[in-house]
C-alpha cells in the first residue's frame, strides 16, 4: 500500500474524522443517558417520600408503630419494588425499615442511618450503590426522618452495556469507512489510471488513436478531453516537422541530380586543365556527400513515420553480420584491423533484412573507422533468457562518457576532427537507433577512452 | 529510336535529353502529365521516361492510362521516392524499370539501353580490353596470358567496369551492383577494392587500364590518352 497515495490519505482522514465524531457522540450519549435515568429515579423516590409524608402527617398523635408500618407496607411494597425505605422517629428511634429487595441488589441493614441534624428539605446522598433521598418532617406524633433509596445498579449495567456496544461498533465502523473510502477513491481514480495507461501505450505515429473520454461529464472527462486536444496539437506539430524533413530532403533530390549530372558530363566530355578538372572533382565529392546526407535524412524521416512491416521476415543476425563482415573484411585489413567474426550462435529476430543489415554496416563501419591500426573489431552473439543480443566490440579510441548520451542524436559529433575527416554525415548512429526502435530493440553502449567501445543490440526473445 | 521524357523540372529534363541525344536518341520533352498524354497519343515512341510527381495529371495516373492505350511501350520511372512500397506500387501500375533521384546519368543510359533492347542482354562470355581478358564462364582473369587471382568482390568490380569499357561508373553504381544499398555512402569500400584490384591488375604492367575520374568514379579504358 502506498502511504502517500491519495486513497490512503483519504482513508486515514475518514478514519480519524469518524473516530472523533463517534467519541464525541458516544460520550454525550453515555452521560446524557446517566443524567436522564438518575433524574427519573430521583423523581420516583421523591414521589414515594411524599406518600410516606402523607401517611405520617395523617397519623393521630398516639399512633402505634405497627399502624405506621402497615400503612407504609400496603402503600409502597418496598421489597417488591426494589426500594429501600427507612422511617426514624426522633424520640424513639427506628420505626420501619424495608427488607431485602427482590433483586437483592443491596442490604438495607448495611445502609448507615443519617445522623442529625436532619434536613428539613429533601436531600440526596449516595451510599455504595444506593441512591438515597432523605427528608425530615414534623407531625402530631413527633419528628420523623424519612429515607428512601434505590439501587443504581440497573442504570450502571445499562451504561456498561452501552459502553460495550460503542466499543464494539466503533472499530468496525471506522474500519468500514476507511476501507470503503480507500476502495472508493481507488475506484474513482481508476479512469485516471486507464487514461495514463492509454497515454503510455500511445505513439505519436498513430494519428487516429485517442485517449478514452469518460462519460462522467466531470473534471475527469474534461481532463481526458483536454489531453486529447493537447495530443492532437502535439501530433500536428510533430507531423509538420517530419513532413518538412521529408519534403525538404525530397525536394533536394531533383536539383542534386541536375548538379551531379551536369558536372559529370562536363568532366567526361570537355577538355580542360588538370586544375579545373580537380576543382570540379572536388565539387562533385561534396555533391556526393550532400547526396548521402539527403538520403540519410530521407531514411530517417521514413523511419519516423513508421515503415510497413510487410517485408519483415525471420533474420539470423549472426549469419547476416558474419556475411556483412566478410564484405567489409578487406576494408578492415586495409586499415590494419583484425576483424573477428567467429562462428556465432544464431540470433534470430523478426525484421527488415535490409534495414538490419544497414545497422550492422553502420556499426562495423564506425568500429573500423575509430580503431587504430593493429586493433581488433569483434562480432559476438549473446543469448539470454529474456533477450538475445549482437555485440560489436572494438579496441578503438573510445567515446568520452559525457558524449555517450548524445551519440545517437542527429548530427552529433564528438569532435569535429573525428567524423569530418572521413566524410561522415553524423546520421549513421541515429539511423541505427531509429531502425532499432522500429524493431523494438534496445541499443546499449559501453565505452572506455583508449580501450574501445562495445555496441550491443538487444532484441527481446519472442515467446 | 524516339524517346519521350515527361518531367516537370525543366533543367533535369533538358539535361537528360541532352545526354540521351548525345547517345543518338531522338528525344521529346513534355512538362506535365496532360502534355505527355497528348504527345503519346500523337506520336510513336519507343520508350517513355516518366517522372511521377507531375502537375495537372500525375505520373502514376498517366502510367495507368498508357498501360491501357499502349501496353507494349517500355516505361522507365524516375522517382524521388524510394520506399519499397512505392516501388512495388509502380511495378504493379506497369513500370518496366525505375530510377531513384539523384541518379547517375550513366545508370540512366544503361537502363534505357537495356529496356530498348527488349530481349535479354547479349552477354559476351569473354570480355577483352587490350591484353586484359575476363572469362565470365570460368570467372578467370588473365593479363598478357598470365593468370590473376581475384577475390569474388574484386572480380565483381572488374567485371562490372569491363562490361562497358570507357564508361565511367560512379561509386554508387558499383556499390549497388557489387554490394547492396546498405553500404551506400557509409564507407570508402569501393576505393579500397579498386586499389586492391589495381595492385593486381595494373601495377605489374606498364599500361594502366583502370582509371579514376575524380568526383565521378572509375572506368576501364584502353588508352591513357583520353582526358581524365
Amino acid at each position: 500500500m502506498n502511504h502517500r497515495s491519495l486513497a490512503f490519505r483519504l482513508a486515514v482522514w475518514y478514519a480519524l474524522l469518524l473516530s472523533a465524531t463517534f467519541a464525541l457522540v458516544g460520550t454525550g450519549m453515555f452521560y446524557g443517558l446517566e443524567q436522564y435515568l438518575r433524574s427519573g429515579l430521583a423523581d420516583s423516590l421523591r414521589r414515594r417520600s411524599t406518600q410516606i409524608e402523607q401517611i405520617l402527617a395523617d397519623a393521630p398523635v398516639d399512633v402505634s408503630d405497627g399502624a405506621i408500618v402497615e400503612s407504609i407496607e400496603t402503600r409502597i411494597a418496598a421489597e417488591f419494588n426494589n426500594r429501600f425505605v427507612r422511617v426514624t422517629r426522633e424520640r424513639s428511634g427506628l420505626v420501619y425499615r424495608s427488607g431485602v429487595p427482590a433483586d437483592r441488589s443491596f442490604n438495607p441493614a448495611a445502609i448507615p442511618p443519617l445522623g442529625p441534624p436532619w434536613p428539613a428539605r429533601g436531600i440526596a446522598r449516595r451510599t455504595g450503590s444506593v441512591m438515597e433521598s432523605a427528608t425530615a418532617i414534623d407531625t402530631a406524633s413527633g419528628r420523623y426522618l424519612i429515607e428512601l433509596g434505590a439501587s443504581l445498579e440497573p442504570i450502571e449495567t445499562l451504561q456498561a452495556h452501552l459502553l460495550r456496544l460503542l466499543g464494539m461498533l466503533l472499530p468496525v465502523l471506522v474500519a468500514c469507512a476507511a476501507g470503503g473510502g480507500y476502495l472508493l477513491v481507488g475506484w474513482a481514480l481508476r479512469p485516471v489510471d486507464r487514461i495514463s495507461q492509454s497515454a503510455e501505450l500511445m505513439s505519436l505515429q498513430d494519428v487516429d488513436s485517442r485517449l478514452p473520454v469518460l462519460p462522467s461529464g466531470d473534471a475527469l472527462a474534461r481532463l481526458s478531453i483536454s489531453l486529447n486536444h493537447m495530443l492532437g496539437r502535439l501530433r500536428e506539430s510533430v507531423q509538420t516537422s517530419r513532413r518538412f524533413l521529408a519534403d525538404a530532403s525530397h525536394e533536394l533530390r531533383t536539383p542534386l541530380t541536375v548538379i551531379k549530372g551536369e558536372l559529370q558530363e562536363v568532366v567526361r566530355t570537355e577538355t580542360m586543365s588538370q586544375a579545373l578538372h580537380d576543382r570540379i572533382g572536388s565539387v562533385l565529392e561534396e555533391v556526393a556527400r550532400l547526396e548521402h546526407l539527403v538520403s540519410g535524412l530521407l531514411v530517417l524521416s521514413r523511419l519516423d513515420v513508421g515503415e510497413a512491416q510487410r517485408e519483415w521476415v525471420d533474420v539470423d543476425l549472426a549469419e547476416l553480420s558474419a556475411g556483412t563482415a566478410e564484405q567489409m573484411r578487406l576494408m578492415a585489413e586495409d586499415r590494419g584491423i583484425h576483424l573477428v567474426s567467429a562462428a556465432l550462435r544464431p540470433v534470430v529476430v523478426h525484421g527488415d533484412r535490409a534495414r538490419l543489415k544497414q545497422v550492422i554496416v553502420n556499426l562495423l563501419d564506425n568500429a573500423i573507422r575509430f580503431t587504430p591500426r593493429g586493433g581488433t573489431v569483434t562480432l559476438g552473439a549473446v543469448v539470454g533468457d529474456a533477450f538475445q543480443a549482437l555485440e560489436i566490440r572494438d579496441t578503438g579510441i573510445g567515446i568520452p562518457a559525457a558524449a555517450l548520451p548524445h551519440i545517437f542524436d542527429r548530427f552529433y559529433r564528438i569532435d569535429e576532427a573525428r567524423t569530418r575527416a572521413d566524410g561522415g554525415a553524423g546520421l549513421g548512429l541515429s539511423i541505427v537507433r531509429s531502425i532499432c526502435v522500429a524493431h523494438r530493440a534496445e541499443i546499449e553502449v559501453d565505452s572506455e577512452i583508449g580501450r574501445g567501445s562495445c555496441f550491443r543490440l538487444k532484441f527481446p526473445v519472442r515467446p | 529510336m524516339r524517346l519521350l521524357i515527361v518531367e516537370d523540372d525543366r533543367k533535369l529534363a533538358e539535361f537528360v535529353a541532352r545526354g540521351l541525344r548525345a547517345e543518338s536518341f531522338a528525344v521529346d520533352l513534355a512538362g506535365d502529365g496532360r502534355e505527355g498524354e497528348a504527345f503519346i497519343d500523337a506520336y510513336h515512341y519507343d520508350l517513355l521516361i516518366l517522372d511521377l510527381m507531375l502537375p495537372r495529371l500525375s505520373g502514376t495516373e498517366l502510367l495507368r492510362r498508357v498501360r491501357k492505350s499502349r501496353p507494349t511501350l517500355p516505361v522507365l520511372v524516375l522517382t524521388a521516392r524510394d520506399a519499397t512500397d512505392d516501388k512495388v506500387a509502380h511495378f504493379e501500375a506497369g513500370a518496366d524499370d525505375y530510377l531513384t533521384k539523384p541518379f547517375d546519368f550513366a545508370e540512366l543510359v544503361v537502363r534505357v539501353k537495356a529496356l530498348l533492347r527488349r530481349s535479354p542482354q547479349e552477354r559476351a562470355d569473354v570480355l577483352r580490353i587490350a591484353n586484359l581478358e575476363l572469362n565470365r564462364l570460368t570467372q578467370q582473369v588473365r593479363r598478357d596470358g598470365q593468370r590473376i587471382e581475384l577475390t569474388s568482390k574484386e572480380y565483381g568490380v572488374l567485371e562490372y567496369l569491363m562490361s562497358n569499357p570507357g564508361r565511367v561508373f560512379s561509386r554508387t553504381m558499383i556499390l549497388e551492383h557489387v554490394w547492396d544499398q546498405s553500404f551506400e555512402g557509409v564507407t570508402n569500400i569501393v576505393d579500397v577494392y579498386v586499389r586492391y584490384l589495381r595492385r593486381k591488375v595494373d601495377e605489374p604492367f606498364p599500361v594502366k587500364l583502370i582509371h579514376t575520374v575524380r568526383g565521378v568514379g572509375y572506368c576501364v579504358r584502353d588508352s591513357e590518352s583520353a582526358a581524365g
